[in-house]
């Protein structure tokens, strides 16, 4: 590589890691509690346990969940079940009108055997965020909404930029040197150079996944509401003009549930949204499926019934863009390989954190010095070395 | 050096990496999970034998 180009990859090696270096700590420093949100749930829980029933016992009727809910909030409507297949729990979601905020959301928790209610949370929009939902709204948002996530989804651009010219530049500066060098004698500012270089190097495929996949679940929103302005609309047109069905004449939750399971054999059905406006479709529940095998259990799958005939309408086939960004959550989060991956995640953040730390450092202890003769006094000490 | 010399190590840690992301996600549990830890945890030993050793 010649002095010119050496000179526009470190140019771009400091800038880019300059611009994105306060959100890229901000990301590391809320990601840490972040990978184990799920063992932290648990253990600050204070909801009652679950029955102590063998493990054949069969799932509670929907309906009757549903309308123990509605029973309990006579003015709310239900916009959704979820049944959990990590434990025997049910979640209704209803919202004082169909055009109230996500925000106004109150969740109630069922045993999904017995059908007893176990827990009520208030909407966030009175409860307020706890630790964990902070540290989340910090990562993907700012608390900015979309604007916050196309901003950090910019940083997150702008860190990969900075990951790949660190990559470029890695070359120059190990010409003489043997991988893994740490020149612990050689003063300060080149024992951390040598560390940068090293973590840095070392840590890349796993900085360079995070990152992208990253910026990939921040553009999900968007590429959300674009699916849903055009495919989904364009799904929909044969409805179109139709009101929304009134509650008394929807057909059975449950029964939409289980069509799905013994119709579509290989998909394990989640989630049903009821129909409105917003997401999904007004005409249909939206009964959200995913796969049996551990690849396909991570893609998610709508399929539509018709909710006043309660027959299947349609199995909706996901966009590329949208199987990318499912694909993408794990691979960011690290929640796909039991605790000990959680742990791995855990180091790799952390050394993540001691890169951009000794980067820092390094721009600030040698910041007029040009590139060249940055390189020159390293080739000369490694030597000397 | 030769740049075959200078990304030997750090091409075997980038293939342990991708290795160890996607045996996780390709297979559940047991054996799958198990590559994923070693595959992934291997830069991280090898970092950290680079860093001790004086």
């Amino acid at each position: 590589m010649n002095v010119r180009s050496l000179r526009r990859w470190a140019a771009v090696h400091k800038w880019t890691s300059l611009v994105c270096a306060v959100f890229l700590l901000l990301f590391c420093l809320t990601g840490l509690p972040l990978i184990f949100k799920h063992e932290l749930r648990e253990l600050l829980s204070e909801d009652p346990p679950y029955a102590a029933l063998p493990a054949d016992t069969p799932r509670a009727d929907l309906d009757a969940i549903v309308a123990t809910a509605r029973r309990r909030h006579p003015g709310h409507v239900p916009m959704f079940v979820f049944v959990d297949d990590d434990e025997p729990k049910v979640t209704v979601g209803l919202l004082p009108s169909p055009t109230a905020p996500p925000t106004q959301t109150r969740l109630l928790k069922f045993d999904a055997r017995t059908g007893q209610l176990l827990k009520e949370t208030e909407p966030a929009e009175t409860s307020g965020p706890d630790f964990l939902d902070i540290m989340l709204r910090l990562h993907r948002d700012l608390f900015a909404g979309l604007p916050g996530e196309l901003f950090l989804g910019a940083m997150g651009l702008v860190f990969t930029a900075s990951v790949v010219s660190g990559i470029v530049l890695y070359a120059p500066f190990m010409r003489r040197l043997a991988f893994g060098t740490v020149r612990w004698r050689r003063g300060r500012r080149l024992r951390w150079l040598d560390l940068h270089n090293l973590m840095g190097i070392v840590t890349t495929a796993w900085v360079l996944v995070v990152s992208v996949t990253g910026v990939l679940n921040e553009l999900s929103r968007p590429l959300f509401l674009l699916y849903q302005r055009t495919d989904v609309q364009a799904m929909l047109a044969p409805y179109r003009g139709r009101p929304v069905p009134p509650l008394d004449r929807l057909s059975s939750v449950e029964a939409a549930y289980t069509l799905v399971q013994r119709d579509l054999p290989g998909r394990t059905p989640t989630s049903v949204v009821f129909p409105n406006n917003r997401v999904g479709s007004p005409h249909h529940y939206l009964v959200w499926t995913k796969g049996s095998s551990p690849l396909t259990s991570r893609l998610f799958t709508p399929v539509l019934i018709d909710a006043e005939r309660g027959e299947l309408a349609m199995v909706v086939d996901l966009p590329w863009y949208l199987r990318a960004i499912q694909v993408s959550r794990p691979l960011h989060f690290g929640d796909y390989g039991g605790l000990l991956l959680k742990v791995i995640w855990l180091v790799l953040d952390l050394v993540t954190i001691v890169v951009l730390a000794s980067g820092l450092y390094l721009w600030l202890s040698r910041r007029r010095s040009p590139i060249e003769a940055q390189l020159a006094e390293f080739e000369g000490v490694a030597d000397e070395a | 050096m030769r740049p075959s010399v200078i990304w030997r190590w750090p091409l075997l840690m980038a293939a342990l990496t991708v290795v160890g992301l996607a045996s996780a996600l390709l297979g559940e549990g047991g054996a799958w999970w198990g590559l994923s830890w070693v595959a992934l945890a291997i830069p991280l030993v090898v970092m950290a034998v680079c860093v001790v050793r004086r």
